[in-house]
């Protein structure tokens, strides 16, 4: 149902270093979960429209105006590396 | 110790009020306990007693000098840990956020501490609310009080089995496809999960942002509906939350009436007693329609035909989501716990290692079906069968074609499995949750209440009898008719 191959390709997606164990064992457990999801085969679905989303509400505005609503400069204490008050990370170019 | 045992939100106000005990001694009493207890529980992933006893000192001094106090004046809750409260620990039980303090309170927080409610401390719970058995956390295993060999149940089984074993009055906790509802089955507690939007879940750590809500875990349906009152409310920085139609919730939560209760007619869906279902659970579920019928309510047998199809559309739906909303967490932005010198290596690291097996799973079966060449037959799939659950619950629900006010269903196949007995088999856990998932997917609001005569005030069960509830699922926004009959049961 789904090949290593395919479970590392997914892996490098999702940005998750797994072992050689790891892939192996999902494998068998995807293969195994997504076997239990071709019941949905049995329904007929061709007339129905998707339902995105918990709710029903659409269209949530407030109006245009500048207000202040939260402590921009909360959070930064948590930055694992910071420089003068900004994320620092690691450079992605080469 | 009886007397922590005895108290529920609406009686230790009262005992406040008449100034039986302050909240300083009644906050002091439940730490002492919580040292002594949570050693065999394990239900605390911290503790946070300075600012506790603090808040609870401020109560006493402001009900000696008169003023007016909060609906929760000095309630000791616990929360489970994937709520921030500002400057207190937050992991949502993952090695990810190990470190993490949290910068701001979730809008529940700040609405609960308004209220005067004290926190006593963040509860366990499966890793990111991934799972049904609580085995999933990164620290530590929680036992159910009923049974120390017992699973208490999950994701929200920190914040049950705390009010089982009365380590708190109550909690809050989160229900995605059953959280809150299996856990307090489990445990022998009530269980909230509100009508989808209701309750912010701004400040809760997402996992599946159109199925998760947050609710009350509580000794009794009448504090359930006290702090469900207090937390529910639009809020501008959810845009999903709204008011219900008509403006805020009225009084009919808290003090429902008898006559109009009685004209509510109750359904009952052949597609939740099929096979799979212990016989505990079923002569539990009897026995309560047995006493409710003792109300004159009228029973109806209903059908809702897409039921078997939820479990596959919610592990298709939920995995999607939680692939996405986990993505923010790479080892950059929050917290750091394996550093490297490349980017990419940050990444890689810290998601691998930082996340347990479940969160993986998951994330990697939600990135497989929103992938290319998968996405129609899976998550369009999924969301196209999502709408006939929806419609299912609709049809039964319309009054005007003979429909139901409420259903009537069990809440979980089984009471608590033993620990370690479905850790190896995923799929098996999933199933745990397959009369709590259509809820969910139709936004539904769903309560969990212990059955009588299986459990005894909230006390331990004698003769170690596991607990069993059963589940009233409402008509979107009518917590009040769930909550109503819920009441009058207990009274029974």
């Amino acid at each position: 149902m789904i090949t290593k191959k395919e479970i590392k390709h997914l892996a490098d997606l999702a940005r998750i270093e797994l072992t050689e164990k790891e892939e192996g064992e999902l494998v068998r457990d995807l293969g195994k979960i997504l076997g239990h999801f071709t019941e949905l085969n049995r329904i007929d679905t061709s007339n129905v429209a998707p339902l995105t989303g918990g709710t029903s509400l659409s269209g949530v505005f407030r109006d245009d105006e500048p207000e202040r609503t939260s402590d921009t400069g909360k959070g930064k204490e948590q930055f694992p590396e910071s420089f003068g008050g900004f994320l620092k990370v690691p450079k992605v170019f080469e | 110790m009886n007397f922590l045992h005895d108290l529920t939100v609406k009686t230790f106000r009262d005992g406040l009020l008449n100034k039986k005990f302050s909240a300083f001694e009644i906050v002091k009493e439940f730490f002492d306990y919580i040292e002594d207890k949570d050693k065999e529980i394990n239900a605390f992933l911290s503790l946070s007693k300075d600012t506790a006893l603090r808040r609870a000192s401020r109560v006493d001094v402001a009900l000696a000098e008169g003023k007016d106090l909060g609906v929760l004046a000095g309630v000791p809750l616990a929360i489970k840990d994937n709520m921030l409260i500002e400057g207190e620990s937050v992991t949502a039980a993952s090695k990810i956020l190990e470190n993490y303090i949290a910068s701001y309170d979730a809008t529940v927080i700040a609405k609960l501490k308004e209220a005067g409610a004290v926190f006593l401390g963040k509860t366990n719970m499966d890793e990111f609310a991934m799972g049904s058995s609580t085995e999933n956390s990164a620290y530590k295993k929680t036992r159910n009080p009923h049974d120390l060999e017992r699973v208490p149940g999950g994701s929200s089984g920190g914040s049950a089995a705390a009010v089982a074993a009365h380590m708190a009055v109550a909690a809050l906790g989160s229900d995605t496809g059953g959280s809150i509802r299996e856990p307090a089955s489990f445990c022998g507690v009530v269980g909230l999960k509100p009508t989808y939007g209701v309750v912010s879940r701004y400040g809760l750590i997402a996992m599946a942002s159109s199925l998760d809500q947050i609710g009350p875990l509580t000794k009794t349906v009448e504090d359930a509906a006290i702090l469900f009152k207090e937390i529910a409310g639009n809020d501008e920085f959810d845009s999903t939350s709204a008011n219900p139609p008509g403006g805020a919730y009225g009084n009919e939560l808290l003090n429902p009436k008898l006559e109009d209760i009685k004209k509510l007619t109750v359904g009952i869906p052949e597609e939740y007693f099929v096979a799979g279902l212990s016989k505990k659970v079923e002569n539990g579920v009897q026995k309560a329609m047995d006493l409710l019928r003792g109300l004159d309510l009228n029973f109806k047998k209903i059908s809702l035909p897409h039921t078997k199809y939820a479990l596959s559309c919610y592990y298709i739906i939920m995995p999607a989501e939680v692939s996405s909303n986990l993505a923010r967490f790479d080892g950059v932005r929050y917290s750091r716990k394996y550093d490297a010198d490349k980017l990419l290596d940050i990444y890689l690291k810290n998601r691998g290692r930082g996340f347990g097996e479940e969160s993986r799973r998951r994330i990697m079966l939600g990135t497989f079906v929103l992938s290319s060449g998968y996405y129609d037959a899976y998550y369009a799939k999924a969301q196209k069968v999502r709408r006939l659950i929806k419609e299912d619950f609709d049809k039964a629900f319309d009054r005007t074609a003979g429909g139901v006010d409420v259903i009537l269903t069990p809440v979980v196949p089984t009471p608590a499995f033993k620990i370690g007995e479905k850790t190896e088999d995923p799929l098996a856990m999933y199933l745990s949750d397959v009369l709590t998932i259509p809820v969910n997917l139709a936004g539904l609001p769903a309560i969990s209440i212990p059955v009588h005569g299986m459990y005894k005030n909230g006390s331990y069960a004698p003769e170690k009898s596991l607990p069993v509830g059963f589940q009233l699922i409402g008509k979107p926004w009518r917590e009040a008719d769930i909550l109503g009959i819920g009441q009058f049961y207990e009274r029974l």
